[in-house]
């Protein structure tokens, strides 16, 4: 028998669980190039903002050990941009598609939920909470967990379309900040978003990023996203998107084990843009060898100590 | 725009030029009838720690036998792992990438001017113009290096049968002085001819190739490098500032750019 990939999350339905990562994955457009998007669960697109940004000078990148960090800075096309530039092309996808979105104070969340509620093609909203709140200093959002649940509550006011929450690691306790995002409506979670890490060349000593501080991700995360993301599944009911280093089909189950519904893939891609595709074929492989009917059948069933 | 794939490859010739320089021939590469000179592969290394794949120019790409050449200097992590490829060892390559020069109109004067490393995509490029039916001898080609050991694969640029002029800081080999010098010398000498830059090499080479080309009003091309994680056009970290405004991607826009199209 085929396994059953596909998955549920707040009404809508995966053909499977495997998405791309915001900033990752563009708009679609350069991914499309070289397969058919509708091979994939669904797509996340950039973080949008409500103006266009261009993001930190170069250079704004730099590979670590197992990794990156990039301080790319938002750059986007922003949310008029995005209307009639990018979701002509969107819609014309059969998978489904995940808008994030990110802003400055709780008014510009809110407007860019209003913005794209107008638009058909969107199939859930992710919050990128890892933004930085100017109107209380410039402290990420998703640090402040009244800030968390404030955002969340004025978003679903004026958007029917599911959202999630994409909750930020650099906290002391990721489950505070989860149940503050499940308090205030959220749909789903997703985590992890990168950790705040740095680089410097020992011979020139100099920063290798413009912005000196930029987020890690790839493999070397993945450690830390699995013990979040197990953290998580026992704080809130909500379901769970794992993101975190996932570069092959092991790492999607190890995520699925503590607990999540759905995964995305984010740097990965960058080496191996078609991991999606080799992900999906070993993960059916996967469950056929281990006689698993269907992927929900893995969810939270790691066999802890 | 060139659709890229990701093809298995293996390596069927490994050559070691001069110092530090190798030339590695790829076969099985069903993609190579898609390459255009100016485009680029992206390589994945050997299992290791090292996370992104490294950009490397197509030097050259022969569509029916299914082969394709590159040219690089070993000269930090990943390019020296390159350098310990053997014959029959498999190879991950994702290509062709990025843009490629445009033709000059037949009675141009093509002044290429290579630095370095920035030779392989402009052998490509002479290659394939010689090979169209473009007269070798309206191709000028400056060759820049540090010193003689840096002007490698010189039998290749003497068959093509092109004018050839190698520079070296040093004087060890061909003029002494900076590439760029002896080709502002050039360009004096010739005001009368109606000449197009092609340029690639170290930044400062093409910053000085785009300061030339606005001097003397001569229009050209540079192919451009910036540190690549994706070379697909999605991670947006190989930007380059415009010289109008806003950024572009080096791997998706470029990495050629036309002259006065950046701010280097
Ligand atoms: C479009 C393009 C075409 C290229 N073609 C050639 C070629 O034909 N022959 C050749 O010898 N080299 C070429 N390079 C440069 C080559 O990719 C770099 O020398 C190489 O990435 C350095 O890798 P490394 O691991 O040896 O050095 P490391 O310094 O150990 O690499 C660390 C990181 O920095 C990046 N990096 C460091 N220096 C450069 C640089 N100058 N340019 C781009 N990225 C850099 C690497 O990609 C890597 O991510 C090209 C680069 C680009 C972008
Ligand atoms: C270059 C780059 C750009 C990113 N841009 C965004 C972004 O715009 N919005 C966002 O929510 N996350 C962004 N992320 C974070 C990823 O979506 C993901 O949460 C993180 O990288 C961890 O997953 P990974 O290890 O699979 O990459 C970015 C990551 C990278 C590497
Ligand atoms: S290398 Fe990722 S956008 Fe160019």
């Amino acid at each position: 028998m085929k396994p059953v990939l596909s998955v549920e999350i707040a009404g809508v339905k995966f053909n499977n669980p495997i998405m791309t990562a915001s900033g990752c994955s563009g708009y679609g457009e350069e991914l499309a190039d070289i397969y058919p998007l509708s091979i994939l669960g669904a797509l996340v697109t950039k973080t949008i903002t409500p103006e266009p940004r261009e993001g930190h000078p170069p250079p704004r990148t730099a590979e670590t050990d197992s990794g990156m960090l990039n301080a790319i800075g938002l750059a986007n096309v922003g949310i008029e941009r995005f209307v009639s530039e990018k979701i002509p092309f969107l819609k014309k996808q059969t998978t489904k598609i995940i808008v994030n979105v990110g802003g400055k104070t709780i008014k510009e969340y809110v407007e860019l939920c209003a913005r794209l509620n107008d638009q058909d093609c969107i199939d859930m909203i992710e919050l990128n909470l890892g933004c930085p709140n100017v109107s209380e200093g410039g402290m990420q959002f998703g640090s402040d967990p009244k800030m968390t649940e404030r955002v969340l509550k004025e978003a679903i006011a004026v958007c029917s379309i599911p959202i999630i929450a994409k909750l930020t690691p650099n906290v002391t306790d990721v489950r505070v900040t989860a149940r503050a995002a499940e308090q205030g409506g959220a749909s789903a979670l997703s985590l992890i978003n990168t950790l705040v890490g740095m680089s410097v060349d020992h011979e020139t000593w100099q920063s290798r990023l413009t912005f000196n501080r930029g987020g890690l991700s790839g493999p070397a995360v993945k450690p830390v996203a699995l013990a979040q993301v197990d953290a998580v599944y026992s704080a809130v009911k909500i379901p769970i998107i794992g993101i975190g280093g996932i570069s092959n089909y092991a790492d999607v189950i190890e995520f699925l084990l503590v607990g999540a519904t759905a995964v995305q893939i984010g740097t990965a891609l960058f080496v191996e843009p078609d991991a999606p595709i080799l992900i999906m074929r070993e993960l059916s492989a996967y469950m056929k060898r281990k006689k698993i009917s269907h992927v929900t059948d893995m969810i939270g069933k790691i066999r802890k100590f | 725009m060139i659709k890229p794939v990701r093809i298995l490859s293996k390596v069927l010739r490994h050559r070691k030029l001069e110092d530090n320089y190798y030339s590695l021939t790829f076969g099985d590469y069903k993609a190579a009838s898609k390459c255009k000179p100016g485009h680029f592969i992206h390589l994945k290394l050997p299992e290791s720690n090292l996370y992104f794949r490294r950009a490397m120019s197509v030097a050259s790409a022969d569509a029916e036998k299914q082969e394709l050449e590159i040219i690089f200097k070993a000269i930090g992590r990943g390019t020296k792992q390159l350098a310990q490829f053997k014959k029959n060892d498999p190879i991950d390559i994702l290509g062709p990438l990025g843009n490629c020069f445009t033709k000059p109109a037949k009675k141009e004067t093509v002044v290429i001017i290579a630095g370095g490393v920035g030779y392989p995509p402009l052998a490509y490029f002479a290659t394939e113009l010689v090979k169209s039916g473009f007269p070798a001898k309206q191709i000028h080609f400056f060759y820049g290096g540090r010193t003689s050991s840096e002007i490698v694969d010189r039998p290749r640029i003497k068959k093509l049968g092109v004018n050839f002029h190698p520079v070296t800081d040093d004087g060890s080999f061909g003029e002494k002085g900076l590439v760029t010098q002896s080709v502002e010398k050039f360009i004096q000498a010739n005001d009368d001819l109606k000449s197009k830059l092609y340029a690639c090499g170290p930044e400062p080479m093409l910053k000085a190739c785009d300061d030339l080309g606005m001097k003397y009003k001569l229009p050209g091309q540079l192919s451009l490098e910036a540190p690549m994680p994706c070379g697909i056009g999605v991670c947006l970290g190989c930007i380059v500032k415009l010289r109008d405004d806003g950024y572009v991607r080096v791997c998706k826009d470029g990495p050629v750019f036309e002259i006065g199209e950046v701010l280097l």
